[in-house]
């Protein structure tokens, strides 16, 4: 998904000249092809977020719209401030890209982990926030947001995800995409890479028609009332993501539903918990400790 | 050679007074406001907008301009004082400083008012903007034009600020000026009682710019100073020696006139009967 998202950065710059590649001393080897061939596009500075989210809203305050990457707390966490103020206060088109989304970096600790990132970035106006399921996806979004004026974060997953995107419809608005048969009686909302999780589910009950996934690679849900269409009246409607129970999808969509009056009761998620993880292992191991597998979720839904 | 007493003992000119009118009139119809610290900065930013800059009062968004970034945002007062005496907008608008849905705030907003090139407020951003737009303007072969960003000695403290550093140097940002306004004072009190910095022209030095020290309170130095030609050697640091609440007597070098939530007319008639 990184790789996918930088290429596609690379690429988009060849042909614009306006876009900007800023990296904060990432691996070696990052985007050297690009570091040759359009030197003038490309910046690897040093470990200094707080300076580098600054200086990308200089470049975009005079028509230059910058990527940059590093690990996603790093930009949520370290630099929210420069984020807020740099940034989203003047709208200006910098476009954040966060390695290690969600638990993808549970080894090295939670300074590591991107346990809160949708909260922080989904707390800042003017910010849309990403969190694309695949490799296809992704590079969709890096794509759209070359265009589109404001600043978003786009969250990485850990790569070498299955394609699944393709295989979805769109519902009523692009950011809202459905896998399954509208008539089932419950629903699964996902974001991320959480929803080839939610396929698996959808799948080990496909006979009975009983679920269908509704992924969502955009949280921002203000103005997408169509969502809540496919909420309201369903038996059970699980969100699942990869993130603390706060300030995530599950917030946003509860949030929205009160306002507009619809009943919650069949509303339930599954998350990360609302605390610091200090278990390590790997991303697998949280999903199997945190209720994120099969049989869990089925047996969440009453199936 | 010891600026500071020089900076202390720098008469204040006509049009000086006129300034310092302006920005005590606006806090005190406000009730409120940072008046040491745009004082302090009067004379750096009158004589950047009147005599440095290029730029058009008229055409706030001229292709040409230099740009000036005010890091310490809480120095609005004087910024105003100084847009609106040379044509931004219209001096009668000063009276609305800091009242509901004017376009003067406490800190400079960038959408609200013409000649505001950037938000500012939280301390230890600007310059890191500024290194941004140098970058840009000689990406885009606009080697002309140059970059201010006036900064706070206080504001020092802020770690971004040395981050920021670092890359002004890395990328030779020929057509970059920091400004220091270093008046020796903060919000608590002395400088270095707060937070020993000492020797910034040293430091700066030392992180490759081209440092130099001035009265910052001195039209003919300033001027001297800030008016350079880009394209040439290192990014430039100016170390202004200035006097936190210059030119009126009881302000001058207190950290009680930093920031006041409550001024009453009382105090407003003193500081008035206080410039000299």
């Amino acid at each position: 998904m990184r790789k996918a998202a930088l290429n596609t950065v690379y690429n988009l710059a060849r042909s614009n000249s306006k876009i900007i590649f800023i990296g904060s001393d990432l691996g070696h080897g990052t985007l050297v092809e690009m570091q040759k061939e359009l030197p003038n596009q490309f910046f690897m500075e040093g470990i200094s977020e707080q300076h580098i989210v600054g200086f990308a809203a200089g470049l975009a305050k005079e028509g230059f719209i910058p990527y940059i990457n590093t690990i996603a707390n790093f930009f949520t966490r370290r630099a929210l401030d420069q984020i807020i103020v740099d940034v989203a206060l003047h709208n200006l088109p910098v476009k954040f890209l966060g390695s290690g989304g969600g638990m993808v970096y549970a080894p090295l600790g939670p300074t590591h982990t991107a346990t809160d990132d949708f909260a922080h970035m989904l707390a800042v106006p003017n910010m849309n926030v990403f969190s694309p399921c695949d490799a296809n996806e992704m590079e969709m979004i890096v794509i759209d947001e070359s265009v589109r004026s404001g600043p978003s974060y786009i969250r990485f997953g850990k790569g070498g995800e299955k394609i699944i995107s393709n295989d979805f419809n769109t519902y009523k608005s692009s950011y809202i995409k459905i896998l399954g048969d509208l008539n089932s009686e419950n629903v699964i909302i996902s974001t991320g890479v959480l929803t080839h999780l939610a396929i698996e589910v959808m799948k080990s009950m496909e006979t009975s028609l009983k679920c269908f996934v509704v992924h969502l690679p955009k949280l921002n849900l203000l103005k997408e009332t169509s969502l809540y269409e496919v909420i309201e009246g369903r038996k059970k409607a699980i969100i699942i993501e990869e993130h603390q129970p706060i300030g995530g999808l599950f917030t946003q969509v509860l949030h929205h539903l009160q306002g507009k009056n619809i009943d919650t009761r069949n509303l339930s998620t599954v998350s990360l918990p609302d605390r610091f993880i200090r278990n390590y292992g790997n991303q697998n191991d949280h999903f199997n400790k945190w209720g994120m597998t099969v049989g869990a979720i089925v047996e969440k839904m009453g199936a | 050679m010891d600026y500071r007493p020089k900076a202390f003992k720098e008469p204040i000119d006509p049009q000086g007074r006129e300034l310092r009118k302006l920005v005590i009139g606006a806090a005190g119809n406000a009730g409120r406001g940072h008046i040491g610290p745009a004082l302090s900065i009067l004379e750096i930013l009158r004589c950047l907008y009147e005599s440095v800059l290029v730029h058009d009062p008229k055409l706030p968004n001229l292709e040409s301009r230099d740009i000036f970034i005010l890091s310490k945002g809480h120095g609005a007062l004087g910024l105003y004082a100084v847009l609106a005496s040379v044509g931004y907008f219209d001096l009668a608008e000063l009276d609305t400083f800091c009242k509901f849905e004017s376009r003067l705030g406490g800190h400079p907003e960038w959408h609200n008012l013409p000649g505001i090139e950037f938000s500012t407020g939280s301390l230890g951003h600007g310059l890191a903007v500024a290194v941004g737009i140098a970058v840009a303007l000689l990406n885009k072969q606009q080697n002309s034009r140059r970059v201010y960003v006036l900064i706070g000695d206080g504001e020092l403290a802020e770690g971004a600020i040395w981050e920021s550093l670092l890359h002004a140097t890395k990328h030779k940002l020929n057509n970059l000026c920091l400004i220091i306004d270093f008046n020796n004072m903060q919000a608590n009190g002395i400088l270095d009682k707060v937070l020993e910095i000492k020797n910034i022209p040293q430091k700066l030095t030392s992180f490759g710019f081209e440092t130099f020290e001035i009265n910052g309170h001195s039209i003919n130095e300033i001027k001297s100073a800030l008016d350079f030609e880009p394209g040439k050697g290192k990014p430039l640091a100016i170390v202004a020696h200035t006097i936190k609440g210059k030119g009126v007597r009881i302000a001058e070098n207190s950290p009680e006139w930093h920031h006041k939530a409550k001024i009453s007319k009382e105090e407003v008639e003193l500081l008035l009967e206080n410039i000299y």
